[in-house]
């Protein structure tokens, strides 16, 4: 591994643990929430320019195979 | 480098995998050695493959490759913006972008081992990321070395927009690094220690890193951090930024209402400009000033590449939404105020080109500069001999309207000058040539139907 040429900084790393356990119950809190609301059929489809965060590979894949 | 025409791009230097050199006109990036293993890795599991035709990394080819060396010739970016000159919604989604790009690579076992906004820029309608060496292997169990930076690059100006409007971004020209965290978590409202993430982001991070800013010799253990809770991290960052919207945000979509001439001289002022510039034949046009783009917009099929800035970056924002909605790929908006363009930063003042250098790079064929010049000459006290030279440094071809001394515009600017009106009795049609011819030879010349306005083509 390339040692770092910028300095991330101690305290960010240290406080990625607490940053990730608040991430973590609300994510989880928003998780249930829609599971609540899509049991009483509340949940709107959102019309917005942006893609998820989960890079979707399917349809390269697929286009690997054409060639 | 050791040839004259190859030289190390001014930028370039920070990274000890690689750097970017300039082969005559061609920007080429060698990989160092060290750099191999991460390299190889990424280019044999299809790694930067998959992330290129996605168009989330800029292409490139692999043009020569030896032991000491190998050079990569990436896609050609016809203009790069920076990311003070980015609207909202640009900054947005050049945050989330680096989101995605995180958490992909966590999955392939990788990490971005940077976050700079500058490894993000637009091109072909998108944000797309620039910098292919910033990825690094992963090792299990660390946390994001790069956090700190997408917060001060990217999370830190995002959210103090929130509060205090786009103007914050211009905050990133006096920062190359980012915003320090102590200072956005002291610009934030008090309120906002009540977001959990807002808290631990930047509240406490700005807590920790004051804790931690005296271990000198790097004593402490740095703590340990599992995939799946920076995969929250990420998530978590992602969907707050997602949700963010400027509380100042206006109504889109009007900025035309307020125009004093009515719609048919409007759609006259269209066609005029069509008829001087598709017979032109450009390939490049920025219009300097050119609010949401409706004007560029009437060439935008016929050019290949246009540029438009505004120095409203709600304008901006709308103009690049609307691109983004008709799949726009050869429209690239930025903020800019003419009368303070963007300057040089960073190392040697080189790090990051000034606008004039960008422009002059990019060489327009045609600037257009539509009810511009009136708020250069008046608003900025310009004389029109300077704003000819402005416009001759990067232009061939200047299309340029010129509302006359009865246009109610001017005449309201005028009005604001109270006892010193007199001191602009140059605003004048004679005057205006004059300054011009100094630089220019006037081409065409035409009345806007309906107007109080002449259009003019000037050519260098």
């Amino acid at each position: 591994m390339i040692s770092l040429y910028f300095d991330p900084g101690l305290g960010a790393m240290i406080v990625q643990g607490i940053v990730a356990f608040a991430a973590g119950v609300l994510l989880f809190s928003k998780n249930i929430m829609y599971k609540v609301k899509a049991f009483f059929g509340l949940i709107k489809e959102e019309d917005d320019t942006y893609d998820s965060i989960d890079i979707d590979e399917e349809d390269t894949e697929n286009n690997d195979d054409t060639k | 480098m050791t040839t004259p025409n190859k030289t190390a791009h001014q930028a370039s230097f920070r990274d000890p995998s690689g750097y970017m050199f300039h082969d005559g006109k061609t920007l080429r990036r060698t990989v160092n050695p060290i750099y191999f293993p991460q390299y190889n890795k990424l280019k044999e599991t299809g790694f930067f493959k998959t992330l290129i035709k996605k168009g989330l990394l800029i292409g490139h080819e692999e043009t020569e490759a030896s032991e000491e060396r190998i050079i990569l010739t990436p896609e050609h970016i016809p203009f790069i913006t920076n990311p003070y000159e980015w609207s909202f919604e640009q900054y947005k989604h050049a945050a989330l972008l680096t989101l995605q790009i995180q958490k992909y690579a966590l999955t392939k076992g990788f990490i971005l081992k940077d976050a700079s906004a500058y490894n993000v820029t637009f091109h072909k309608g998108k944000p797309v990321f620039i910098d292919t060496l910033s990825f690094d292997f992963y090792e299990e169990d660390t946390p994001w070395r790069a956090y700190k930076q997408f917060i001060t690059h990217f999370f830190g100006p995002l959210v103090l927009a929130k509060y205090h409007g786009t103007e914050i971004f211009k905050m990133m020209q006096t920062h190359i690094d980012g915003l320090p965290v102590k200072l956005i978590a002291s610009l934030l409202p008090g309120k906002s220690k009540l977001s959990s993430t807002l808290y631990t982001n930047i509240h406490l991070l700005a807590k920790m890193e004051n804790k931690h800013s005296e271990d000198y010799k790097a004593e402490t253990k740095v703590a340990k951090l599992s995939k799946k809770s920076q995969d929250n991290i990420l998530t978590n960052l992602f969907n707050f930024i997602k949700k963010l919207e400027l509380n100042e945000a206006s109504e889109w979509g009007d900025y035309y209402n307020k125009t004093n001439y009515n719609d048919q001289a409007f759609e006259a002022k269209k066609e005029l400009i069509k008829s001087w510039v598709l017979p032109m034949n450009i390939e490049k046009l920025i219009d300097v000033g050119g609010n949401d783009g409706t004007f560029a917009r009437t060439v935008l099929s016929d050019v290949k590449d246009v540029i438009v800035t505004d120095i409203d970056a709600n304008a901006v924002g709308y103009n690049y939404h609307q691109a983004q909605q008709n799949g726009e790929q050869n429209m690239l908006p930025f903020v800019c105020d003419v009368l303070q363009p963007a300057p040089g930063i960073g190392f040697n003042n080189t790090e990051r080109n000034s606008l004039i250098e960008r422009l002059q790079a990019y060489a327009p064929d045609v600037t257009l500069a539509l009810a511009l010049i009136h708020h250069i000459t008046l608003s900025g006290n310009v004389p029109f001999e300077k704003s000819a030279e402005f416009f001759a440094k990067f232009s061939d071809h200047l299309i340029i309207e010129f509302p006359k001394r009865e246009d109610s515009w001017v005449e309201s600017l005028l009005v604001r000058k109270r006892e010193f009106i007199n001191h602009f009795d140059f605003y004048n049609e004679a005057d205006f040539e004059k300054g011009y011819s100094k630089y220019f030879k006037l081409e065409k010349k035409e009345a806007i139907a309906g107007t109080k306005r002449v259009l003019y083509l000037f050519k260098k």
